[in-house]
């Protein structure tokens, strides 16, 4: 079964990469994560970065993300420059249009699952209750739990409400089952997917697991530092449909 | 070349990677060390000095002072049961005319036997010889006395000496352990400008003092077996009829009696202040290494899973401890060392002890060394332990994450009226009480401790300025060489500048209650007296009662008795009455004042009506030249001391010994305080690195994410500041009331200067160490930490 993209996508662009490098170290010791990437990302549409361990994905999620500043070439969010831009622009960049999702979950273990949502819906312009985004991840009933009372996929699932509660214009996800079973892996995807066609938040998605790159519209290949090969897919495939 | 195991390679890059870390808690315990090595070492030194020039010199047990006994009353006492050695002597006190002095000076002139050393209270001759028997006119002066006034062999002086000029010439200059500290008559500081000791031949001595054939003064070492109480009795009940006032032992004599205070205030800053630095080290440890290995949980697992045992990696991390116990100890011995010379080089200039020489010897330093290992090992015990117990499996996985649930209702409610960045902090307080508590406990030592060492030196100018601005009010006091009749007043009122004269009367005694006694002198005051007053514990005058005894608690205690009781007052001079007297009032006098009441009642209360042994004046300043030209020629004046000379000597005994003492306190107390707070910030940042990150990568701004970390150390700060006010209150009473001597009670003065500026300091410690601190949240290397396990 194919799943209806939003009327927006592939319209506006929002992200532009334009000879993007990163090179870390210096010298004989330098490492060249980033090659010279050229390629933009489309509002609405859920990309799929695969490739193997150092291929250069987390990197250029990192820079997208304004964790991380490219050594050469331009990466712009829409017209901001995300290598210029100052610490304080980057911050508000990450505060009001980015949302991540991690391997690790990174909750605030002193904080119950409702009050990790709050801390980002605190700050942000224009949230959404905390207690709806628990609902879209499927855990409006554990939302006053702390992240020990919750399992793995729960507490990944608390992460992805966290990431979408600001109503971000990005969501940044990097290998966000990594850690999980596949039957919980497939019901935090299907979370992921959930948010993208409801709210139509651009996501970009990091794997390894050539099989996930199937819920996508486009799937990037890394090699090296480099893009190999920009796909669509056909169609995209529903996570439970998936088996890895 | 040493190979070094991987272990330890490890061991060193983690080392230099935790220094400053390792810096601050070595400074804390090395603090600790330091005042244990300076005060247990200083105590040894000066105790082991003394006791051997006191062995060495055959300082006096007992000591007794008579009108006039025939010589054979000595061969009498040295026959009494548990006498070693009897000493006979004539003594008195001569008033001094010094070329270019135009103050009055005084001076104890003791006789030295005919042609053999002294039996008892020996002199240690340091240059020069010793007087010839047959010439009255030689006398050997003490070392503090000739130093100060730049005298020596060849140099002559003038000396009243019982109402008779005479010109004497200094033969040479030696020291006596019964003038290890030589004060004056009737006064509490040795002032070696004014005060002097003068060996005389005995036969010279004695035909100055109309003495031929007898003595007036008599010295006693006892035997092994000696029976202390009895033999005063023995001695008490030989020299009775020959005017006897009274046997003593060292705690009446006064230079024993200071060098035993001062070694008191040694021994209980020894076992008070390092136990306080020390604890506070233990848990600086505690708290790294809890830290160090709570980050290298997945290390201990891949260690074990190599096959390393439990033994190998206790040892590993016990190593860390070590590191901190050798910083410690190394500094500690070392500051230790330099402050311990340093004490020794003013306590021989005070104390005039031959030797002395700042040896704290090897038990201490052992000692020293093993505070810092035991300190490390109980500091790093429970760490040690956590990582032997991590199984393998157990640390190679990620830990989960900590239990937040169930915290208790009252601190829900509490925590869920605030924002989420303060939920965090008040939760992980709560949560972690153990640590929580520590944290505040050691901040609010560190003000306990910076408000005690500022209440030293408050203290001390408190006592001076209470006691020469509201209870010694005279310009002088004149000391008369023995009770005289109250004519001598009139003399005193003629002498230049003279505006009042008030006079007093000591008179020595037995005091008595039930089974208790205690020698002491109780002291006659006139009724309205303005010049010289007793003040209470809250600096209140209390003028002497004529219907009964006004005592101080401290002998009041001694005697066993309360207001209403009576004393039995066994006069040991002149007419030797013997009385009973009600104890009307028990007060907390400033500085020492015994037992006191109306001048003329105790007068009449002796059948000795009329009698004088001091008298206080009023001068007019601009007499004084005048005053003390004229108050020389008066020849039953023993000694002149003039209240500005006397404060002066008391501000700078009191600055030179305890002031330096209570600087180091300062510098060590601020040390401490800066330690913890920069361990406390430092492991707060470590332990919350990844919620730090979080945040930032949440889109939270630098100063939002700081305020996670400053908030928990801030509200930390905050519980302490109160805790560190009542715990630094109760300590400095505690404290003082440890080192209130017989001479000096140390008032408790609520200073809120010293509070307000310990506790601003340590927040001041604080603040700028958390915000060291701080900047690592400028550095979060957000990605690298997020994308890492736990």
């Amino acid at each position: 079964m194919s799943l209806p993209a939003a009327a927006a996508r592939g319209s506006v662009r929002v992200f532009h990469l334009a000879g993007v490098e990163k090179v870390y170290g210096s010298g004989e010791a330098a490492v060249h994560a980033l090659r010279g990437l050229d390629f933009d990302v489309m509002a609405g549409e859920l990309l799929v970065l695969l490739g193997p361990s150092g291929s250069g994905k987390s990197t250029l999620l990192n820079i997208l993300g304004g964790l991380d500043r490219p050594t050469a070439g331009r990466a712009l969010f829409r017209d901001l420059d995300l290598g210029a831009a100052d610490d304080a622009a980057i911050t508000d960049y990450r505060r009001h249009h980015v949302g991540f999702v991690f391997q690790f979950y990174n909750l605030i273990a002193s904080l119950t699952a409702e009050e990790n949502v709050e801390l980002v819906t605190e700050v942000a312009d224009d949230p959404m209750p905390a207690a709806e985004a628990l609902g879209l991840v499927g855990l409006g009933q554990r939302r006053g739990h702390f992240p020990s009372q919750l399992s793995g996929g729960e507490q990944q699932r608390v992460a992805i409400a966290r990431a979408i509660a600001k109503r971000p214009t990005v969501l940044l996800c990097d290998e966000p089952t990594g850690a999980l079973d596949v039957a919980t892996g497939v019901r935090v995807l299907e979370s992921l997917v959930d948010v993208n066609t409801r709210l139509g938040t651009t996501t970009l998605l990091i794997t390894h697991n050539a099989d996930i790159a199937r819920i996508g519209d486009r799937v990037v290949r890394f090699a090296d530092g480099r893009i190999r090969s920009i796909e669509s897919n056909a169609r995209r495939v529903a996570p439970r449909e998936l088996h890895w | 070349m040493i190979r070094l195991a991987p272990l330890d390679h490890k061991l060193l890059r983690d080392l230099r990677r935790m220094w400053l870390q390792i810096v601050a808690v070595g400074t804390v315990l090395g603090c600790g060390i330091a005042l244990f090595v300076m005060a247990t070492g200083t105590y040894g030194s000066i105790q082991r000095s003394r006791d051997q020039y006191y062995a060495a010199e055959r300082m006096a047990d007992l000591a007794a002072s008579v009108v006039r006994a025939p010589e054979s009353v000595g061969a009498q006492l040295a026959a009494l049961p548990g006498v070693d050695a009897v000493e006979t002597r004539v003594s008195g006190i001569a008033l001094v005319d010094l070329p270019g002095v135009s103050e009055p000076v005084s001076a104890r002139v003791v006789s030295l036997p005919r042609g053999r050393e002294a039996r008892v209270n020996d002199i240690v001759l340091h240059t020069g010889r010793l007087p010839a028997p047959e010439r009255d006119n030689e006398i050997v002066v003490n070392e503090a006395f000739a130093e100060r006034n730049g005298l020596g062999p060849g140099d002559t002086l003038a000396a009243v000496l019982y109402g008779r000029r005479r010109t004497l010439e200094i033969v040479g200059v030696a020291s006596s352990p019964e003038f290890v500290f030589a004060v004056a008559p009737g006064e509490i500081t040795p002032e070696p400008q004014r005060f002097g000791v003068f060996w005389m031949g005995r036969e010279g001595l004695a035909r100055a003092y109309d003495l031929d054939g007898a003595f007036n003064d008599v010295a006693i070492r006892q035997a092994r077996d000696a029976k202390p109480r009895e033999l005063v009795a023995a001695v008490d009940r030989l020299l009775a009829r020959h005017g006897g006032r009274g046997a003593y032992g060292r705690d009446r004599m006064i230079s024993a009696q200071f060098l035993e205070d001062e070694l008191r205030s040694l021994q209980t800053m020894a076992s008070v202040l390092p136990p306080v630095f020390l604890a506070v080290a233990v848990f600086l440890v505690n708290v790294s290494l809890s830290r160090l290995i709570a980050t290298e949980r997945s290390n201990i697992g891949l260690l074990k899973s190599f096959g390393y045992s439990n033994l190998a990696v206790a040892a590993h991390y016990a190593k860390f401890s070590l590191a901190f116990a050798a910083l410690g100890t190394v500094l500690g011995v070392a500051v230790g060392q330099v402050g311990g010379d340093y004490m020794a080089s003013i306590y021989r200039s005070v104390y005039r002890l031959p030797d002395l020489q700042f040896d704290a010897g090897p038990l201490v330093y052992a000692g020293a060394i093993g505070v810092g290992i035991a300190a490390a090992v109980l500091g790093s015990a429970r760490a040690v332990r956590r990582a032997i117990r991590l199984p393998p499996a157990a640390a190679l996985a990620p830990p989960a994450p900590t239990r937040f649930g169930g915290l208790g209702e009252r601190v829900e409610r509490a925590a869920r009226s605030l924002d989420a960045k303060s939920r965090m902090i008040v939760r992980r307080i709560v949560r972690f009480p153990r640590r929580s508590l520590s944290t505040v406990a050691g901040i609010a030592a560190a003000i306990a401790l910076l408000v005690t060492s500022q209440h030293f030196p408050v203290a001390m100018n408190h006592i001076v300025d209470v006691n020469f601005g509201a209870a010694q009010r005279m310009d002088v006091t004149l000391a008369f060489a023995d009770v005289h009749d109250a004519s001598i007043l009139r003399d005193v009122r003629r002498l230049p500048g003279v505006l009042a004269v008030e006079p007093m009367r000591s008179a020595p005694v037995i005091l008595s209650a039930g089974t208790r006694s205690q020698r002491d002198s109780l002291l006659g005051i006139p009724a309205g007296a303005r010049l010289n007053r007793v003040l209470d514990g809250e600096e209140r005058p209390v003028p002497p009662r004529a219907d009964g005894l006004t005592i101080a608690r401290v002998l009041a205690r001694k005697l066993d008795v309360q207001v209403g009781d009576r004393v039995r007052v066994q006069a040991t001079d002149g007419r030797r009455r013997s009385l009973e007297i009600p104890v009307v009032a028990i007060v907390d006098p400033f500085v020492g004042a015994p037992a006191y009441l109306e001048l003329d009642t105790l007068n009449r209360l002796l059948q000795e009506p009329e009698r004088v042994t001091a008298a206080y004046l009023l001068v007019d300043a601009r007499a004084r030249e005048a005053f003390s030209r004229e108050v020389k020629r008066l020849p039953a004046i023993a000694g002149v001391t003039y209240a500005d000379n006397a404060e002066n000597t008391l501000r700078r005994l009191f600055n030179e010994g305890s002031g330096f003492f209570a600087a180091l306190f300062v510098v060590f107390s601020s040390m401490m305080a800066a330690g913890v707070a920069f361990s406390a910030a430092r492991v707060t940042l470590a332990e919350q690195e990844r919620d730090l990150a979080t945040l930032r990568v949440l889109g939270f701004r630098r100063r939002e994410a700081s305020y996670v970390l400053l908030g928990e150390i801030g509200a930390l700060l905050l519980a302490a500041i109160p805790l560190g006010i009542v715990l630094g209150y109760l300590l400095t009473r505690w404290l003082m009331s440890q080192f209130a001597t017989e001479l000096f009670s140390f008032p408790h003065v609520l200073s809120p200067a010293a509070y307000g500026q310990s506790v601003a300091f340590v927040a001041v410690a604080v603040v700028v160490a958390a915000l060291f601190v701080r900047r690592g949240v400028d550095r979060l290397d957000m990605v690298g930490v997020l994308k890492s396990r736990d």
